[in-house]
């Protein structure tokens, strides 16, 4: 092989190599992880701790962001059908299933990706290029159980939480805009008519598949992260770009076996 | 003096990109000895003391630990030989969200078999040593540097480990408190039998107090390998750096 071919193939041959393995180190990631929760070394007083973090902090978001959500669509969605019938009867009952099943978990899993995404990334990859990581190593303290591990469990609960809390803030608010503007009955609003169980099963196994994903991504992203200061910002904003593909690709693929399966 | 071999290199090289950091490195630490690793700055010191320690592996050659090839050993085994293992990092790494108490109690808790009272104890008393008595409760932000350097010191050393690897113990203290260290790393080193110790340290002054034998890295290979006596016969370079005018600030490439 000559000089040009050797160097066409490193040039695409070194990308492919580096995406392969960064797929590889997360995926990795995730069954070690797993693998920790199964043989329950789970460090509960942490999981608490991360719980309280993540948690506390985004319910000023999701309360905000799901409020407005809610009376937007509602508004929204009320003016289309004005135009064709005027017959609200079934707004109420649509609009909390497609909450329960798609947007809840969804922004909910979204902002935390963002937020609680970026957060996981900084801390551990600070703690990686200041070799706080290589110090637990030494002391066989497995990164993964000690700082992953945690992470993951609480932020499965805390997204289940959120998205639920999520559903209620986006239902009462849909609802005061909805008798407000439109003046529909509120107990007309507020029907599960439409909901069944798939949707609620659906919607829960979507939060949890989020919140198991992102601090698997962005925890593998701070602990490979390499080059001081530098490398942290890098590492953060990747998690925050990764994470928020991530919960979009899930949120497609757990929708698209929801409509096969059920 | 020199007893088995406790870690072997052979052959060691070790890459970042594509600049060799350190290559060919044979080198042994044997049980009981004390062994002074010397050589300009950012001439791949801690670059091998990371290989030492398996927490880089080599591209080039092995390194083998109580006979056991660190790359490829199964985690069980890799733990197993850890916990004989005490690690001063160059930059202290503390671990920030835990207070100075639970920095230097974690090894003996991780380890297991240490009673609570008993730990709080050691730790206690570890730290007084090092005059750190009043910083028990404090977090490592709250500390200066050369606090933290003693932190890390009792932290490495609280498990009585049998392999110590301190990365530059001595730097940014004042000489005191310089002299206080080194002797810690030579009761350290003779509080059991048969300990493995390595000094990262440009302090030769109080080095010779207490190795027995040094290794030079220059330009990632290790230039010089012996006895003080051995100096003379060497390279110059050797004995200029061991002898005066070389110091840490010229050499590097
Ligand atoms: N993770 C890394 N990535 C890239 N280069 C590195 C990395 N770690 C070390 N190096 C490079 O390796 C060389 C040797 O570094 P090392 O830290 O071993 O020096 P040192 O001998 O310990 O110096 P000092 O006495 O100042 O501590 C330096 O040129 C450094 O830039
Ligand atoms: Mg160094």
């Amino acid at each position: 092989m000559n000089a040009s071919t050797t160097n066409f193939f490193e040039a695409i041959g070194a990308p492919v190599v580096d995406i392969a393995r960064a797929w590889g180190s997360m995926f990795g990631c995730g069954l070690r992880t797993l693998r920790a929760i199964a043989m329950a070394r789970i460090a509960w007083r942490e999981v608490i701790h991360q719980s309280y973090l993540i948690g506390n902090r985004s319910v000023p978001f999701i309360t905000v962001t799901l409020g407005f959500l809610g009376m937007i669509s509602v508004y929204q969605v009320a003016m289309q059908i004005k135009q064709i019938i005027p017959d609200f009867t079934m707004l109420g009952p649509a609009f909390i299933q497609i909450m329960i099943r798609e947007f809840a978990p969804t922004i909910t899993g979204l902002m935390i990706a963002t937020r609680v995404g970026s957060g996981i990334a900084a801390e551990i990859g600070s703690m990686t290029v200041t070799e706080q990581v290589d110090a637990l190593r030494m002391c066989n303290a497995d990164p993964i159980v000690y700082l992953i591990v945690p992470r993951a469990i609480a932020c499965m609960v805390m997204v289940l939480m959120l998205s639920i809390y999520a559903v209620l803030v986006s239902t009462i608010s849909g609802m005061l805009m909805a008798n407000g503007a439109f003046d529909i009955n509120m107990r007309t609003f507020l029907s599960l008519q439409l909901t069944n169980g798939d949707d609620i099963v659906i919607g829960a196994v979507k939060a949890l598949a989020y919140g198991f994903s992102i601090p698997i991504i962005a925890g593998n992203a701070g602990l490979t992260t390499s080059g001081g200061s530098e490398g942290v910002g890098w590492a953060t904003t990747r998690a925050v770009v990764s994470t928020s593909f991530a919960v979009v690709v899930l949120d497609f693929l757990i929708s698209a076996a929801g409509y096969i399966f059920t | 003096m020199s007893g088995d071999a406790v870690i072997v290199c052979k052959g060691v090289g070790k890459r970042y990109g594509r600049k060799w950091i350190v290559r060919d490195i044979d080198l042994e630490v044997r049980a009981g000895e004390l062994l002074g690793l010397i050589g300009p700055g950012g001439h791949g010191k801690s670059v091998l003391l990371r290989l030492l320690a398996g927490l880089a592996t080599p591209d080039e050659g092995e390194v083998r630990v109580r006979g056991k090839n660190l790359a490829d050993i199964d985690p069980f085994e890799l733990a197993e030989l850890r916990r004989e293992y005490g690690y001063l990092f160059q930059n202290y790494a503390l671990f920030d969200f835990m207070s100075v108490a639970d920095n230097v109690a974690f090894p003996l808790r991780q380890a297991g078999g240490v009673e609570e009272p008993e730990i709080a104890r050691r730790v206690k008393e570890r730290l007084e040593q090092l005059g750190l008595g009043e910083a028990l409760d404090r977090f490592p932000s709250e500390l200066s540097g050369g606090m933290k350097k003693r932190v890390g010191m009792a932290r490495a050393t609280i498990g009585e480990p049998a392999i110590v690897l301190y990365d530059d113990p001595s730097a940014g203290l004042d000489p005191v408190t310089s002299s206080k260290i080194f002797r810690l790393v030579r009761t350290m080193h003779h509080s059991q039998d048969d300990v493995a110790s390595v000094v990262v340290s440009h302090d030769i002054d109080r080095m010779k107090v207490i190795c027995d034998r040094y290794v030079m890295i220059f330009e990632g290979k290790v230039l010089f390998d012996g006895p003080e006596e051995a100096i003379e016969g060497a390279d110059p370079m050797v004995g200029k750096f061991f002898f005066g005018s070389l110091g840490q600030s010229s050499g590097a490439s």
